[in-house]
């Protein structure tokens, strides 16, 4: 029955005319199914399970462009088992047994792979890598197969799935696509992916539309979207207009509308800005607001924080892997545990060192800064000897990985949003201890002044160790925050020390609003003149800038005002 | 009381003056100097190449040494400090006396120690692709030129198989390799009808941490209609960030493919490769290469380094091919002698551990095969195209006008690294 | 103790020379190395157990640079209380004038051929030397520059900083701010100075090979005679009348002005001085090591600097001396001898060195201490003591 129905298709003349215009085979090839769809609507065509097992198997072909035909004659084919088969072959799944030959799609659990059959669907046997082999893909098979489970998922019966096959076929802009969107927007029911699919043809029907009117109406319906890909359509269209021999209130109306487009999405770069300057400027926060309290309330400059943050990255590692091999299932919780513990083990280092070192330093600060550059010494080779001086692996956990895309173009990562908001919990966080506990009390008493503190019965040595401690323990959690987007190595330390000193001194030392205002007003402008100025100039820029405010405030934005000031 | 400062300074001038004097003993072992930073920004990298050389001598001494001695490994920490590569080269020329040096990553630091070399005519083993546009007669440069890395690579991304790239992100680390090999790529591009508004050129500074803007600029890039790679020269600590920014904006493979020069096994350890697979690197080497020698290597790295997680690389595969290169010219040569084994060591062959052949050539550059690896989902390569045979590193590129004029050739009627006509 | 001020009436500055111990020691030493050290090395056979080796020579000539770049930050600190931790930029500028005539002076012996461009403007297609190269060719024109613009980037910034009156913590960041910068400029490779690479492959300095140990040998004494008349010029500023007022704004600098002083002037002075002694440090050091780069701005290196000054004793200008000697003499040996672990050493001798040695190496020897000098930990126990145990 199928080979009766394959053969008509290839004698339709109609059909192989459109593979020979269209430049895509697999385009060609849809189009030809598209015929036999309207041919014969409800009639799916189908694999015998012997048939699909051969066509199968020519999968493993050699070359890639052998692979592309074997994946388009599948695609054609109307069975349903396809796309189960397609998919895993995307996603690397799709290997050869090597025992008998057949075609597999494997689940891997650890170092076992389930072996699931393409015919039934059920699970046949299990193995390690050595008695399989991988159907291996690269990155042009990987666009194939994309766009092939695109077409074939535009008539799924799941809305996620029929979105995101809409969306592919926006990315791919194949015009040999065209008639099989036709078809899903006569079919679609969904108001919101109806409109997605009108853009879609939009996007095709400017180019490739017969009359003015189709390409001004396919226009109108361009520019009132503001994504990138319109623009990349209007500009490609635009710019081969000319050529293209278009009448000229098309290229006119084009014209308007990539810049009326262009304008709208520089508006939403300016908003990416904004908002890449408040996440770096988070960064710079986190690191930096220990460094408030070490260095800002106690006057120690403490070149041994990039060390506590150093410290809390590797805590998360550690964490992480006696989750792994403790309590697998756990591992989602992996931040939430190392949060407590890298504030717990940090801000023990940093006790040890206060009651070692420090507290003999009081009211030397310079000195401080001998001695803790020494203990940061020490700190890092004491790290790389255990751990080695490689990087370490922090996994992120699913809720930090990934992005909130926009279609104007802007991303907002979720690590990224997640450190944001956990800057402002740690900042409130500390704010609170100052303020509302009997500690925080304690600890601004001693600070403003020693003496009376002690005097009043405040145990100033064992205040001083806290306070400390507290320095140490929130660079701690600060470090596993950025061990979600930087190298978790012994270096990481040293890479953040200056920022952390240039934020507390630019905000004012001693006043943590100063400090929060400082991280974000040195991050957004640095994220302002980078896309203008280059990564590398921009930071020199914002160097300067820093330099020549001083001399305009010189205590910084938030002075301290009164005697503590010139002690 | 003079004294005691006179005493203080004169122990400290002894015990400069002892440290010479060890240096006389010797000579009943041969000594292998190891010049890799052990702290510092670079350590990151360099201590892998240190424990490498450590486990060759090991081997070596387990069957039976060389010439019949043992042979010693002198390591020394230069700590990323580039001056202070010229000092621990000083010292372990003059001082500890070796008969080799393995080491260096940087070109900075290969820069800083080219003049002790050259004046104390010893030898170096520079294991790491570097930027080409040099050919001393004291250095074997076991690493890729940009022809044998670079050039393979944009060809491939430009192939169909690559993806039919007609727009070229070049992104780098604002220094000379990056630099050259950008400028190479952008002449090798035009010659190749891409023009100069489809090549973006974006520096950064060393260990860039903060990439969001970079990413979504090659996004915007990107979305001109025109198929886009990026071919990256980012130096080792800014990777980390960059993929993991890449990643997160949910940049794809299929759509904008990434090269990257500067990222092996030993880079992508730090990252969850899930979301990147099928980003790409060009390389000599991958330990997902299938042959009886690279199985035999991995297993005596896990064995040495007394942890079967650690991975191997191609700066490995180039100090291994280098140590077993300089231990058979020793052998052929007979002697320690640099001059002799600086003779022998041309056309040396050694098995490499892709399953072929690497031979010396006379420019101090190796024959070496090119693979291209896509990142899989378990931090290893997985190789999608390799050049036919091995390609011959150039000294001197093609596609610099300046530098296409010279000929590097150290053997007769040449023996020059930079000239170009013959000496003699 | 005779005071030979009161002896040598006429001639104060003999006088308060022969007044410094220490300075006489570090004088007598410097003199005896430039003399003897060049002769072992030149004439003695190499067998002879009293040869020094050339990479002595150099290594020694590299740590006098130190020395002098030491001295030139305890004048500031020790004496005037400004902290910089950027002296290192002042370093390494004067190490660039310095390179870059070295660099002009390889000619067309570069590996390119070109009779003007170095090679790394040839490769990068730079058509044409920038203006800023212009006059490096010359010898006593890179000198001048060597001092010249150190002095001028300490005078510039130290009128912004003073004049504004930041002090402390404040000036000691904003200065690395500056070196941090510089070195982020010297990094790219748009600025014409060789990016990270920086300037090397040097060949002679006024016609003579720099691999020959002659050359060496008399960059060795150049360094002891500049370190020495160094010392002398800090010695001099210290001890004459401004040096009393610079110890007074060290000590109580809002009294000072009040006094009546401008403050601003007195430290824009003895900051420009000691960047130019930078700068001159960094222009011996550049022959010595063959290789300037942008790493010599990295913030790390400045901080080091205060540490050799510390460790050696602050406020002493021959502790400064010293402190560079030990420090760098121990990052040499460990390097060497445990490269796994000279991190712990170097770091442990830190911390002890702050918390037994509060005035340095020189002010644990009593000829150097005077009798109050006590470790901090004995000054913390008595100021325990005095405040009832509560502290």
């Amino acid at each position: 029955m199928r080979n009766d129905m394959f053969s008509m298709l290839r004698r339709s003349p109609h059909c192989l005319q459109q593979a020979r215009k269209s430049g895509s085979r697999l385009g060609a090839v849809l189009a030809c199914l598209l015929i036999f769809f309207m041919a014969v609507p409800d009639m799916a065509m189908a694999y015998s399970d012997e048939e699909l097992r051969n066509v199968a198997e020519r999968l493993d072909a050699k070359s890639s462009t052998q692979k592309i035909e074997v994946i388009e004659e599948m695609a054609a084919d109307g069975d349903p088992r396809v796309a189960p088969i397609l998919r895993a072959m995307l996603e690397g799944d799709l290997y050869v047994r090597e025992s008998d030959e057949h075609v597999v799609i494997t689940r891997k659990q650890g170092k076992v792979y389930t072996h699931i059959d393409i015919v039934s669907g059920e699970e046949i046997g299990e193995s390690g890598s050595k008695e399989i082999s991988k159907i291996k893909v690269n990155n042009r098979l990987r666009g194939v197969l994309r766009d092939a489970l695109a077409t074939l998922n535009l008539f799924s019966p799941d809305l996620t799935t029929r979105t995101n096959a809409v969306e592919q076929i926006m990315d791919a802009r194949d015009p040999a696509m065209l008639p099989l969107l036709l078809r899903a927007i006569d079919r679609e029911e969904d108001e919101t992916l109806l409109a997605r699919m009108e853009l879609a043809r939009a996007t095709m029907a400017l180019a490739a539309g017969e009359t003015t009117e189709e390409r001004l109406a396919a226009i109108e319906v361009l520019s009132s979207e503001t994504t990138p890909q319109i623009r990349a359509v209007l500009y490609q269209f635009v710019a081969s207009a000319e050529a293209g021999g278009f009448e000229p209130e098309v290229i006119a109306a084009a014209n308007d509308a990539l810049e009326s487009v262009e304008g709208r999405l520089s508006t939403w770069q300016t908003v990416g800005d904004v908002y890449r300057g408040i996440s770096l400027g988070s960064v710079l926060l986190l690191a930096a607001v220990g460094l408030a309290i070490t260095f800002g309330v106690m006057g120690v400059i403490n070149m041994a924080h990039g060390e506590m943050i150093m410290i809390g990255a590797y805590t998360t590692f550690m964490v992480q892997q006696a989750l792994g091999s403790f309590l697998p299932s756990g591992s989602a919780w992996s931040l939430a545990i190392s949060v407590p513990a890298a504030f717990l083990v940090a801000g023990a280092v940093g006790v040890v060192i206060e009651r070692s070192v420090i507290r003999f330093l009081y009211g030397r600060p310079l000195e401080t800064l001998l001695a803790t550059w020494g203990v940061s010494l020490v700190l890092q080779q004491a790290i790389r000897t255990i751990f080695g001086a490689t990087n370490q692996q922090v996994t992120a956990p699913d809720f930090m990985s990934g992005a909130i895309e926009f279609s104007t173009g802007l991303v907002l990562t979720y690590n990224r949003l997640w450190i944001i908001l956990f800057s402002i919990i740690v900042v409130a966080g500390i704010a609170a201890v100052l303020r509302y506990t009997a500690f925080g009390l304690q600890m601004r008493a001693v600070t403003q002044n020693r003496r009376m503190a002690g005097s009043v019965g405040i145990r100033t040595g064992y205040v001083d160790a806290l306070t400390f401690g507290l320095g140490s323990g929130i660079a701690g959690i600060a470090g596993v925050a950025l061990s979600q987007i930087s190298n978790v190595s012994p270096n990481l330390g040293q890479t953040y020390i200056i920022d952390s000193f240039m934020v507390v001194v630019f905000g004012g030392v001693g006043n943590l609003w100063g400090t929060v205002l400082g991280a974000f007003s040195l991050g957004i402008v640095n994220k302002f003149l980078e896309p203008v100025a280059g990564a590398v100039l921009a930071k020199i820029f914002v160097l300067i800038a820093l330099i020549l405010f001083i001399q305009k405030r010189p205590k910084g934005l938030f002075a301290l005002k009164g005697r503590a000031v010139e002690a | 009381m003079n004294k005691k400062l006179q005493a203080l300074i004169g122990a400290g001038a002894m015990a400069v003056s002892a440290m010479a004097m060890s240096a006389a003993q010797a000579a009943e072992t041969i000594k292998v100097g190891v010049l890799h930073s052990l702290s510092g920004t670079m350590a990151i990298s360099e201590t892998t190449l240190k424990d490498t050389v450590l486990m060759l001598v090991d081997d070596l001494n387990k069957n039976g040494g060389l010439l019949g001695k043992e042979v010693e490994a002198v390591v020394v920490d230069p700590a990323s400090d580039w001056p202070l590569f010229a000092e621990k080269a000083r010292e372990l020329i003059e001082q500890e006396q070796v008969d080799v040096v393995f080491g260096c990553w940087t070109s900075v630091s290969r820069k800083s120690v080219l003049p002790v070399f050259e004046e104390l005519n010893s030898m170096l083993f520079y294991p790491v692709q570097y930027e080409g546009e040099e050919s001393s007669r004291n250095v074997f440069y076991t690493g890729a030129a940009p022809n044998q890395q670079a050039i393979p690579a944009v060809d491939y991304l430009m192939s169909e198989d690559g993806g039919s790239a007609e727009r070229i992100v070049l992104l780098g680390t604002d220094y000379v390799y990056p630099r050259t090999t950008n400028k190479i790529l952008r002449s090798y591009l035009n010659g190749k009808g891409i023009s100069d508004e489809d090549i973006m050129e974006n520096y950064t500074p060393f260990g860039h941490s903060d990439w969001q803007s970079i990413v979504a600029d090659v996004k915007a890039f990107a979305s001109a209609g025109k198929k886009t790679a990026v071919v990256s020269t980012i130096n080792g600590d800014a990777n980390v960030p960059f993929y993991k920014e890449l990643a997160n904006q949910g940049i794809k493979a299929e759509d904008i493919p990434v090269v990257a020069f500067s990222v092996g096994e030993e880079e992508l350890a730090g990252i969850d490769t899930a979301p990147l697979v099928g980003h790409l690197a060009a390389w000599n080497y991958f330990q997902s290469v299938e042959s009886d020698a690279n199985a035999a290597f991995i297993e005596k790295w896990h064995a040495f380094i007394g942890d079967e997680s650690r991975v191997t690389n191609d700066p490995m595969e180039a100090t291994y091919i280098g140590f077993n290169m300089w231990k058979q010219a020793v052998e052929q040569a007979g002697t320690t002698d640099v001059d002799a084994v600086r003779q022998a060591m041309y056309g040396q062959e050694v098995a490499n551990l892709t399953g072929g052949t690497a031979v010396m050539n006379t420019n101090h550059h190796l024959s070496k095969p090119v693979l291209i690896g896509e990142v899989q989902d378990n931090g290893q390569f997985d190789i999608v195209w390799e050049t036919e045979g091995t390609v011959v590193g150039d000294a001197w590129s093609d596609f610099l006008p300046e530098s296409a004029k010279l000929t590097a050739d150290w053997t007769y009627p040449w023996v020059c690294g930079n000239c170009e006509k013959p000496m003699y | 103790m005779t005071d030979y001020r009161q002896k040598y009436q006429m001639t104060p500055v003999i006088g308060w020379l022969l007044n410094d111990r220490g300075g006489m020691i570090l004088l007598g030493i410097l003199i005896a190395a430039a003399i003897l050290v060049p002769m072992s090395n030149l004439l003695l056979p190499e067998s002879s157990a009293f040869h020094v080796p050339t990479w002595m020579v150099s290594l020694l000539g590299k740590y006098l640079c130190y020395a002098l770049l030491a001295l030139s930050v305890d004048l500031i600190w020790g004496f005037c209380g400004i902290l910089s931790l950027g002296h290192g930029a002042f370093f390494a500028l004067g190490g660039y004038a310095m390179g870059m005539y070295l660099m002009r002076q390889i000619g067309d012996r570069g590996v390119y051929g070109d009779p003007v461009l170095p090679d790394f403007m040839v490769f990068l297609n730079w058509q044409e030397l920038p203006w800023y190269w212009y006059g490096f060719d010359m010898f006593w024109f890179a000198i001048v520059m060597a001092m010249f613009v150190p002095g001028l980037l300490a005078f510039v910034f130290g009128f912004l900083a003073f004049r504004s009156r930041v002090t402390g913590v404040y000036l000691s960041i904003i200065t690395q701010a500056m070196t941090y910068a510089l070195l982020l400029a010297f990094f790219r490779n748009d600025m014409g100075f060789g990016g990270n690479n920086g300037l090397t492959d040097f060949k002679d300095l006024l016609g003579y090979s720099l691999q020959s140990d002659g050359t060496r040998a008399g960059l060795f004494v150049a360094s002891c005679v500049f370190l020495g008349i160094c010392y002398v010029v800090a010695r001099g500023i210290t001890q004459s009348r401004l040096g009393k007022v610079l110890i007074a704004i060290r000590d109580a600098e809002s009294r000072v002005r009040f006094t009546g002083y401008r403050v601003e002037y007195y430290k824009l002075f003895v900051f420009t001085v000691s960047a130019v002694m930078a700068g001159i440090a960094g222009a011996l050091y550049v022959p010595q090591v063959g290789i300037i780069n942008p790493g010599e701005f990295a913030p790390a290196l400045s901080i080091e600097i205060v540490i050799w000054v510390a460790v050696g004793g602050r406020g002493t200008l021959y502790g400064a001396v010293l402190g560079a000697f030990i420090v760098n003499y121990a990052k040499t040996f460990f390097t060497g001898a445990m490269p796994d672990f000279w991190l712990f050493f170097l770091g442990g001798l830190f911390i002890a060195v702050t918390l037994f040695l509060p005035k340095g190496v020189i002010g644990a020897i009593p000829a150097f201490g005077s009798p109050d000098r006590q470790s901090i930990i004995t000054a913390w126990r008595k100021r325990r003591a005095n405040e009832g145990g509560k502290a």
